[in-house]
């Protein structure tokens, strides 16, 4: 039960997965312990079908999502502290959300506002995987995830915005 | 070791015998049954002329009817005759508007209580007699009893509406295999017919629910990636936008029983006719008033253009959920007798710019995908097929303020358990009390109410010191249960659930005894019977298991499970049912930690290729 996420799946322990394969393996693994296979089976069958299954859901979420993964990672290496955002992200923060405020009627201007938050996301990402599984900085990328729970934040609320 | 083959027609548990189950699609409006016959899913009909159950019943002195004798009678006795009444389900007097229901309702102790001229019925003994009345037929044609049924619910439904639809079965004597939802039946019978890869939206207009739901079918496996939808929108919404237009242009009294129920009645005719008919002439008189009208598609559309319009807002939720946009979507899949009004037809068309995927009859395909599920539950069929279903609302509990804390987002995979630690807040406090609700939006009054568990038995110490580990499990049916635990002490806390709605367990109990109509010998010899057939079935399982795994117990765990094995046979030929059902219980405790490591290799050997048969049971 507390075996590690990536040992499940059969992966690497690296914040650059195989995101086919982890699917791939999920699924695998669901097909043989879901308790759909054991709806006419044993008590006991059913109770361990039904733990093992929760906890392969939650080991899935938790590889699946960039952040959630990082954060995993992270988790397994130090212990978390309280970190604190750089003052100029938080300026960044602000300025980004009063500007899609100004947008909120322009199309093209949110369409546009998209595709630079999307870059600043994958620059974001590009530079945590190099902090997790190159450099091994874990303090640095704690504080990478963070922007980049907030970047994602945005993205959604744009393209909520946008639809 | 010999073992003692003891089963009851229809109830072994043999692995290559054939095991009757069916699927059942309980409506709003209609009810059916499937089952698989000759390895295709087909729906078995009521009457010989009928496929459909109208979901309608009256209660009189002499007898209960169910379905169309009972739907003769709606405008003749209406407060006997009960319809629609999947919308009291799970369900409390302040949550319905009463004038929807030419029925005396009043509020009961967690339930509706259905005021009869042979006494009060709530929803869950109403749902019952529609289960009960499709078992029947099911059984006859299937030529024996059933070993257990998968029922749909909406995707929309909260936890009480599912265990509420859950305690129907029981009541009915139904087994129920899995409760899914409406729109993955659905998808499953269209998807293991067609082959179907990619992402669909089922569109589901029923006639008293709507569901729009997103599902990612790839290599036999179905995720619900989003579903949205409201409850209280169905066909009858479009007979009462008819309704309201003629007892508004002829004033016609509609606080009159009668004259309502004539008068839906008239609309529904209206609506259906226009299904297939450009314009339609009404020429009929109620209540002394001449009703003249032509009726035309263009019109009927402008009366009903709020109620499109809700289709397709909540139709952009689901895809805003989950983050695909029209272009993204492989296929649309219509369920429901009301999607075959062309003015919805058209609107959904016209959104997502393709054709839609109409070609099973959209009355009958949620049962169909739900014998077929069925099939494969019972471990009949081949199929390599696993559904994964989401949590259809997100959980939480109230906080300070009557603010909702999220635990359990909408949307996810299930089954799903997420833990929360809180804390005492006074020296010394040994209880806690946890409100958890249902629904999306932040303040508690907004959402549904669920349940108050009370945490007692708390070791007592200094505030803030108990860190008390909550743990919410939501299993396949997506119904919860709460277990809790001090972590510093390991002391398990006792819970106290107090459901905000529903019938607790203890008046399902009472319900179940006075609806056996058996004499005390019958009842006994059917528990006996019972217990014997579990007992086997667990004998023969535990045996298959250790034939294949026996190498992961140690010597010692190997003999414990060996000696309970031999315990139960003995127990079993003593026909004592105590005996019978205490040596089962003890296997199968003794077996949990060897299911646990079976279950271990299962998922080793999934990812190494290796097929393995030992599991299918």
């Amino acid at each position: 039960m507390t075996q590690n996420y990536f040992e499940l799946f059969n992966l690497s322990e690296k914040f650059e997965i195989d995101s086919e394969k982890l699917q791939e393996n999920y699924r695998s693994i669901q097909k043989e312990i879901h308790p759909d296979r054991f709806a006419t089976s044993t008590e006991n069958e059913k109770i361990q079908s039904m733990i093992k299954s929760t906890h392969v859901n939650d080991a899935y979420q938790t590889l699946k999502s960039p952040i959630k993964r990082a954060k995993y990672i992270l988790s397994l290496h130090k212990s978390v502290e309280k970190i604190t955002l750089p003052p100029n992200f938080l300026m960044q923060q602000m300025e980004w959300e009063e500007h899609l405020e100004d947008i909120e009627q322009s199309k093209n201007e949110l369409v546009e506002f998209k595709e630079a938050i999307s870059k600043e996301y994958e620059q974001c990402f590009l530079l945590l995987k190099t902090q997790i599984d190159i450099e091994k900085n874990w303090n640095e990328a704690a504080i990478t995830i963070d922007k980049l729970h907030f970047i994602e934040k945005l993205l959604n609320k744009i393209k909520i915005t946008l639809n | 070791m010999a073992l003692l083959q003891i089963s009851e027609p229809g109830k072994s548990t043999m692995p290559h015998e054939h095991r009757r189950v069916i699927g059942i699609d309980l409506g709003t409006t209609n009810s059916l049954v499937a089952s698989m016959i000759s390895g295709s899913p087909t729906i078995l009909n009521i009457d010989n002329k009928s496929n459909l159950l109208p979901s309608v019943i009256h209660y009189s002195k002499d007898n209960i009817l169910v379905g169309n004798d009972a739907k003769k009678l709606l405008s003749k006795d209406p407060k006997n005759t009960i319809s629609s009444v999947k919308r009291l389900i799970g369900k409390t007097i302040g949550d319905i508007n009463q004038d929807n229901f030419p029925l005396n309702l009043e509020d009961g102790d967690g339930v509706i209580n259905i005021k009869t001229s042979i006494g009060i019925k709530n929803p869950i003994e109403v749902s019952a007699e529609i289960l009960k009345s499709l078992r029947t037929v099911a059984e006859k044609k299937l030529g024996g009893e059933l070993m257990g049924a998968v029922v749909t619910v909406p995707a929309y439904f909260d936890d009480a509406q599912r265990q509420a639809t859950k305690d129907a079965c029981q009541l009915s004597g139904l087994n129920i295999l899995r409760l899914i939802n409406e729109p993955t039946a659905a998808a499953v019978a269209y998807g293991l017919d067609k082959k179907s890869m990619g992402h669909f939206v089922i569109f589901d207009l029923g006639g008293g629910t709507f569901d729009v739901s997103i599902l990612n079918l790839t290599k036999g496996l179905f995720e619900v990636l989003s579903t949205h939808g409201n409850a209280n929108l169905g066909g009858d919404d479009f007979d009462q936008a008819i309704v309201n237009f003629l007892s508004h242009k002829y004033k016609l009294n509609i606080k009159d029983i009668e004259i309502q129920s004539t008068i839906s009645i008239l609309a529904k005719e209206i609506k259906e006719s226009l299904s297939n008919n450009k314009e339609v002439e009404v020429l009929k008189v109620i209540n002394g008033k001449e009703i003249q009208e032509t009726f035309t598609r263009e019109q009927f559309k402008t009366l009903v253009d709020d109620l499109i319009k809700q289709t397709i807002e909540a139709t952009k939720s689901a895809l805003n959920d989950a983050k695909l946009s029209t272009d993204e979507i492989d296929g649309i899949i219509m369920v429901g007798g009301s999607t075959r009004m062309p003015c919805i037809q058209e609107a959904v068309k016209s959104f997502f710019k393709q054709d839609l995927l109409n070609d099973l009859n959209p009355d009958e395909v949620v049962a169909l995908g739900a014998a077929i599920q069925a099939n494969i539950l019972a471990g009949n069929g081949q199929e390599d097929l696993l559904l994964l279903d989401v949590t259809p609302l997100s959980l939480g509990i109230e906080t300070m303020g009557s603010i909702v804390e999220r635990i359990i987002p909408r949307n996810t995979t299930l089954p799903v358990a997420m833990a929360q630690e809180f804390t005492t807040y006074q020296d010394g406090q040994t209880a806690m009390s946890i409100h958890v609700v249902q629904g999306e939006r932040e303040l508690v009054d907004d959402c549904r109410s669920l349940a108050k568990f009370t945490l007692r038995k708390i070791p007592p110490m200094v505030a803030g010191a108990a860190k008390i580990k909550v743990t919410f499990q939501v299993d396949t049916d997506g119904l919860l249960s709460v277990s809790a635990e001090e972590t510093t002490t390991n002391v398990k806390a006792s819970i106290e659930v107090k459901p905000s709605y529903g019938l607790s367990e203890d008046k399902i109990k009472t319900m179940l005894q006075s609806s056996y109509d058996l004499a005390e010998e019958d009842k006994n010899s059917r528990i006996l019977a019972e217990a014997k057939v579990d007992a086997n079935q667990l004998i023969e399982l535990t045996q298959k298991a250790l034939d294949t795994d026996k190498d992961l117990l140690t010597e010692s765990e190997l003999s414990q499970i060996k000696n309970g094995l031999k315990d139960l046979i003995n127990a079993l030929n003593s026909s004592n049912k105590d005996k019978i059902k205490e040596a089962t219980k003890k296997l199968n405790s003794q077996s949990e930690p060897f299911a646990a490591k079976r279950m271990d290799r299962s998922i080793q050997k999934a990812l190494t290729g290796k097929s393995i048969n030992k599991l299918e049971l």
